[in-house]
């Protein structure tokens, strides 16, 4: 009874494993071009690189495992200041995309395979024509850029063709941002928020604990803050205004429903309340003197953040009240941008499109876009690209773009390639590829650009002359090779101070908040770019639960005047384009605004991405605006084909999280009484604490477990019937009312109980203790009774209804982990693997096992270390420390499981702020 | 009055009419779709089944439970008429031994089946193995093991003591008739009886020790089902009345179907002198005691699990009983306690038109109840864990009804090749009637 879909999937996947077992057997020293980077493994077999990923054009460093020469695996790079060892959802993703099996390895004109050298001949036909004419007609439209090189190319592309012009795109940019700091100081500015200092500080639709370029970076600074808080017995406050749910309101000690249309008057209201200086206007909230008097309590240490889909002038308001709190240099730091030119990017490709459409654009060279199916429908982007006489797209994947443009270009994957790139707070990274091209004919952007320059270098060449110009020639080498060790080639952008603008304050019109609905866009984690990633894909939405597509969402009054139950198909119209979307209300957001998440309903994405969801930017409005009044929704009567993992709301009923107020303990964590005699552990004892204070339910563990234990991917149909396979779920829980917005995230791994449920009634011993606490599933040994699930209250183990290993056997594989047969339970092992490793590590080097040596997947991934793993007996280690926690207790303690792992309760304020 | 045993013996001599000829086709065409959906489990894994986490059972244990419940109740009641003496037992023990065998054969499916990996399944057999790793004494399937292969044997070890006799009398016929090579057939399982007193006596001996022995079994057979679930930690499994619950509650639905069977027995085979009215009076109304039982059975479990247990397992029964598992729970209660009350009317109990369908209603309301107990018991777990109802698939249901399909073919078999009603024990009313006409 396998789907279509799933098996095609599977045949695509297989495909894969045979082609590539054809090419990629080889390790790295056979590489098509030599390999300088050096390994951080012990030896080429098991190698570590260090390189760096982008997200929305800005760098996370990752090292990257190899197995084999094969990518295996990706962990944080603990010396780049994007991530500190830790990854988010799209770095621990990125490794599946490599083997993409639908990845595009051939280059194309018109739609067919054709041998590069057509290529190298068209460009080369083009050239003297271009040079010329000093380029008039020629456009160049890529992401955000933020590589040194592919700036520096560019910038020598202009100044050869100067009459040529460069467009950015991307469809998450907030230009508003950058519109309200030119307002603020007169100059494009970044904000860095120091979360880790910062005392109190106020979201304005801002979501820095969510997924961005920045996320792992800042939850690591807004845990340590959290932590200092704790032990200082004075936590820093966290107010989120915000109109549609987000990781970082769940985390808000007060979140504040605000409808889109009042953001404005709400940022006033607490600028007034500041008595700030040079307010053109004031307003009122009720909520503005509570929040007004945190941030003056808190001083420099106050820091507010405006977020995307915020109006110029609220980013301006923002901008002015950090000034007058003199939050730079202690909550925030601003710099130049890290964006080559930062631009309004909905403006750029406005303008590009309307040249297009007037014909005066001859040459069109898209880099790493997708605008046909990125850019609001309303644009018409790909009508005018059909008046553009030679189009080029250079991408991963024969995209939508891809299909309309005369020339095809792969790219090649970021972990095969090189390059450079800059993180959100500038810090320059050195890109270097880990593995061999598995795409041959791909060709990176530089390169492209070299060839239409007509000084064509390899991809190496090309960023080493970047990097040679700017660290000179004496000692390049020795600094190179120091940065492909290091994963960072540089320091952070320098601080800089401009003056706020005396006129920085321009209100927008005013006017009553507009009546009937407001849509509100949105990112959407697992879509978009991300769609053909089955890992994101299957990975539920920490707020909604929803999985393999999205949802418009409503507050649940709306959703109930409009008769719209969950998964309902609703008919949205906006300014006459109509698209029809599942519903989906969510407590917490915002009456009277609907939330669309942008890059569902894929054309061309491939088996895994096409046709998720519905696709917002058919309504979205030209100039790519985040809101937009006047949606009518109707109700089809219809039910939608949608994923969730459970119901929109959920509260605590079994008291998995309880939360204490600051101060409070819980009892000490006891064994509970059995029957069964106890076991006595006299080596080693492994046990995992978990800190639901610092969990922002960002996935990132689970997605890393995922990668790391070979868990298959089962697809929408199995999902929708409850086999998801993921070893650690995310389990989220809504806070007891008067705070219905606020929720708490809880991981949910094995527990390894000490009197573990599951051990006695297996009838064949396949799941047993071992001598250091572990509960071990032995895969061979299960006949597949599913008892022991039955049994497991955590319901944390997961049976394979199906034989996923042929999807799953390909080099992406992790070769410590064993596939599992269709018929047998599996589940967590804490990486037991990992133990092995670091125990015989240990005994190669003639000592004992230091605290801390042994990481799991999911801890390393954690952005705010929330997952302890280590030694309950080793004196002094970390988790035996977290053991006599006064926040620590065992989920269903009551029930005399024992487990290993334990939790650390949140801590909520007092009252009500 | 004399009762000649003639027409038993040459209904099961006689080449069978087309009624027959029809319903064993009916039967086999369900034995091939259960052969198909084996087939498809073998090949395609439990993924075809409706299951998932934390559903991780559903139909599987359901019939498992319930055909149990039928061959429980059904040897059950064998085993009393023939430790008592009873009258009644020379009309009906024989094929409530039957009924009792062709359900435990279809029960026995199962928990093969239901493995994710069936070709293990000796796994669970305590065997000297080359990994000299034994099963898990602990764990209540392994009990269960134990429990079904008690029943197969001992079960099938009533059926044929019983039969013996009869099987010597059918030599002898088959011989007068000429028909040697059938005879033969019949002789090697009539185990060279020829009626001698010892042999009666031995007879009587060892099936009455047979009879003995079926009774810790029917205890002991489903209440290793329930311990299954009653060993767990889900709130509304983890209960210490369950097994009593399940055992009790089994009895209507095997009483049930004998009942059932009776009457098509009585008609098909026309049979009304040796199952008189009198007989299915008698079995008609332990339907309806039996019935009675397992409502109180439910009364208590409402007392105890609603008001008396914890918060949390009162919440899962609660769920399961009033809340989002109320159709199943109160369609058992219907069916398998209210709907046989109408067997107390002396009219109705004698009529097949209605014992037949109130016999397969409560049979069908005890399927009821062990989906109630199996699929409603896990509404509320320990925590909100975001779980998706159960749906059977398709091959499930093909399953189920291929099972029931095995069972009415093993039944219809048997009514052709071994007399349905015990021979010898009819004989034997026959010399107490005309010694009693003597004594008069």
């Amino acid at each position: 009874m396998l789907s279509d879909s799933a098996g095609r999937r599977d045949l695509l996947l297989m495909g894969a494993s045979l082609a590539l077992a054809a090419a990629g057997c080889d390790g790295p020293d056979e590489h098509g071009h030599p390999l300088p980077a050096r390994a951080r493994g012990q030896a080429a077999e098991a190698a570590s690189f260090a390189t760096v990923l982008d997200l929305e054009g800005l760098g996370r460093g990752v090292l990257a495992r190899t197995r084999a020469g094969h990518a295996v695996k990706l962990e944080g790079n603990p010396q780049h200041p994007a991530s500190l060892g830790a990854t988010d959802l799209f770095a621990e993703a990125a490794v599946l995309s490599l083997y993409d099996p639908e990845r595009s390895r051939r280059i194309r004109h018109a739609g067919a395979p054709c041998p590069a050298a057509e290529l190298d001949a068209a460009l080369a036909a083009v050239r003297p024509a271009l040079l010329a004419s000093q380029g008039r007609g020629l456009r160049l439209l890529t992401g955000p850029v933020a590589s040194p090189t592919l700036a520096r190319l560019i910038a020598e592309l202009l100044a050869a063709c100067p009459e040529a012009r460069w467009h950015q795109h991307d469809p998450l940019a907030d230009d508003a941002a950058l519109a309200g700091a030119l307002a603020a100081f007169g100059e494009p500015v970044a904000v860095l928020p120091d979360l880790a200092r910062a005392q109190a500080v106020l979201c304005l639709g801002a979501d820095p604990l969510g997924p961005g370029p920045a996320q792992a970076r800042q939850a690591r600074d807004w845990s340590r803050g959290r932590r200092a808080g704790r032990a200082a017995g004075r936590l820093p406050r966290l107010f989120v205004a915000e109109a549609s749910p987000s990781l970082t309101g769940a985390r808000a000690d007060r979140r504040i429903p605000l409808h889109p249309a009042e953001a404005e008057e709400f940022a006033r209201a607490v600028a007034a309340a500041l008595g700030l200086p040079g307010l053109a206007r004031g307003g009122t909230h009720p909520e503005a003197a509570g929040i007004a008097a945190a941030l003056r309590e808190a001083g420099p240490a106050g820091l507010v953040l405006a977020g995307r889909g915020q109006p110029p002038a609220v980013h301006a308001l923002a901008q002015a009240i950090n000034q007058a709190l003199g939050a730079p240099g202690t909550a925030l730091r601003l710099t130049a941008p890290p964006l080559a030119r930062p631009e309004p990017m909905a403006a750029s490709l406005a303008a590009l499109t309307a040249a297009m459409a007037a014909g005066a654009v001859t040459h069109l060279l898209v880099l790493g876009a997708n605008p046909v199916a990125e850019a609001p429908a309303a644009l018409g982007f790909a009508a005018a690209l059909r008046r553009v006489e030679f189009t080029l797209h250079a991408g991963p994947w024969l995209d939508e773009t891809a299909e309309r443009c005369r020339w095809h270009v792969p790219l090649p994957h970021p972990l095969e390639a090189w390059g450079d790139s800059r993180a959100f707070c500038g810090t320059p990274a050195i890109r270097q590829p880990v593995t061999r091209p598995l795409a041959e004919a791909a060709r990176g952007e530089a390169e492209l650009l070299g060839a239409l320059l007509g000084t064509p270098l390899p991809a190496r060449e090309a960023v080493a002359a970047t990097w040679r110009a700017a660290w000179g020639e004496a000692g390049f080498e020795a600094r190179w090779e120091a940065a492909l060790e290091a994963g960072i080639a540089g320091d952070p952008a320098p601080a800089i101070a401009p003056a706020l603008r005396p006129d920085w304050d321009r209100p927008g019109e005013t006017g009553p908040a507009p009546a009937g609905l407001v849509a509100h866009f949105a990112p959407d984690p697992g879509l978009g770019t991300e769609a053909r990633n089955a890992w994101l894909q299957e990975m539920p939405r920490p707020l909604t639960g929803l999985a393999w597509g999205n949802a418009a969402l409503l507050d649940p009054l709306t959703a109930a005047t409009l008769g719209l139950a969950p998964g309902d198909e609703a008919e949205l119209t906006l300014d006459g384009r109509t698209v029809l979307a599942a519903c989906w209300p969510l407590p917490g957001q915002a009456p009277g605004c609907v939330t669309l998440p942008l890059g569902g309903d894929r054309q061309a994405g491939g088996a895994v991405g096409s046709g998720r969801g519905f696709d917002a930017n058919r309504l979205r409005s030209a100039d790519g605006a985040w809101m937009a009044p006047g949606l009518r929704v109707r109700a089809t009567g219809r039910r939608a084909a949608l994923v969730s993992t459970g119901a929109p709301h959920r509260p605590d009923t079994g008291g998995a999280v309880p939360r204490l107020r600051p101060g409070e303990t819980l009892p000490p964590v006891a064994p509970g009484a059995s029957l069964h005699p106890a076991w006595a552990y006299e080596g080693r004892a492994w046990a995992m604490a978990i800190d639901l204070d610092a969990c922002i339910g960002c996935n990132a563990c689970a997605l890393a477990c995922q990668a790391e234990n070979n868990v298959p991917v089962v697809g929408p149909e199995e999902l929708a019937r409850g086999r998801g396979m993921h070893w650690l779920r995310v389990d989220r829980y809504d806070a007891p009312a008067p705070e219905p917005a606020a929720a708490s995230f809880q991981p949910v791994p094995c527990m390894h109980c000490e009197q573990a449920p599951c051990e006695p009634v297996c009838p064949v011993n396949a799941t047993v203790h071992d001598q250091e606490g572990l509960n071990v599933m032995v895969h061979a040994r299960c006949v597949g009774t599913r008892t022991c699930s039955n049994n497991c209250p955590y319901k944390v183990r997961r049976f394979n209804w199906n034989d996923h290993r042929p999807a799953l056997d390909t080099p992406r594989r992790n070769p410590e982990v064993p596939l599992r047969p269709r018929g047998v339970m599996e589940k967590c092992t804490y990486c037991s693997h990992r133990i092995t490793a670091a125990r015989t590590q240990a005994g190669l080097e003639g000592r004992a096992l230091r605290d801390g040596e042994v990481e799991t997947a999911c801890q390393r991934a954690c952005p705010t270390q929330a997952i302890t793993f280590g030694d309950l007996n080793a004196p002094g280690s970390a988790v035996a420390a977290l053991r006599q926690d006064g926040r620590g207790y065992a989920l269903l303690g009551h029930l005399g499981t024992r487990p290993r792992t334990t939790y650390l309760a949140p801590v909520v304020p007092a009252a009500p702020a | 009055m004399s009762l000649s045993t003639a027409p038993i013996v040459a209904a099961t001599l006689r080449p069978g009419n087309w009624a027959f000829r029809l319903a064993l086709l009916l039967a086999l065409a369900g034995v091939a779709v259960l052969a198909g959906a084996v087939a498809a489990l073998l090949a395609f894994g439990i993924g075809i089944w409706g299951n998932n986490i934390p559903h991780v059972w559903g139909f599987d244990l359901i019939a498992y439970a319930w055909w149990i419940g039928i061959a429980n109740a059904a040897s059950l009641f064998a085993a009393v008429l023939v430790l008592r003496r009873h009258g009644l037992r020379t009309a009906v023990n024989r094929f409530a031994e039957a009924v009792a065998l062709a359900a435990v054969l279809a029960a026995a499916l199962y928990p093969i089946l239901h493995l994710g990996r069936p070709w293990l399944f000796a796994w669970t057999i305590p065997y000297p193995a080359t990994t000299r790793l034994w099963p898990q004494f602990g764990s209540p399937l392994v009990w269960d093991f134990w429990g079904i292969m008690a029943h197969v044997v001992v079960t099938s070890l009533f059926w044929f003591i019983g039969l013996i006799p009869d099987l010597a009398t059918l030599r002898d016929r088959a011989a007068t008739e000429g028909r040697l090579a059938l005879a033969r057939a019949y002789g090697i399982f009539a185990l060279g009886w020829r009626g001698s007193v010892r042999h009666w006596h031995r007879h009587q001996a060892a099936y009455r020790l047979v009879a003995a022995l079926v009774l810790p079994l029917l205890l002991s057979a489903q209440t290793v089902v329930a311990l299954e679930f009653a060993t767990t930690l889900v709130p509304a499994w983890h209960q210490a009345w369950l097994p009593v619950q399940v055992v009790v509650t089994g009895l209507p639905s095997g009483l049930g179907v004998v009942l059932a069977m009776a009457a098509v027995l009585r008609l098909a085979l026309s049979l009304q002198r040796f199952i008189d009215d009198a007989d299915m009076d008698l079995l008609a109304r332990l339907l309806a005691c039996a019935a009675l039982a397992a409502g109180a059975a439910y009364a208590h479990a409402l007392l105890t699990g609603l008001v008396l247990e914890d918060a949390e397992t009162r919440a899962a029964l609660a769920a399961r009983i009033v809340g989002a598992g109320a159709p199943a729970h109160w369609g058992a209660v219907l069916l398998a306690v209210l709907l046989p009350q109408l067997l107390w009317r002396r009219g109705l109990r004698r009529r097949a038109a209605v014992v037949i369908p109130v016999g397969l209603l409560a049979a069908a309301g005890v399927w009821l109840d062990r989906w109630s107990l199996v699929v409603d018991g896990l509404l509320r777990e320990r925590l909100p864990f975001p779980a998706v109802p159960y749906a059977p698939s398709p091959a499930e249901w093909a399953l189920l009804g291929g099972s029931a399909a095995l069972f009415a073919a093993a039944l219809l078999l048997f009514g052709r090749a071994i007399p349905v009603v015990a021979i010898f024990e009819i004989r034997h009313e026959e010399t107490l009637a005309e010694a009693a006409e003597e004594e008069r």
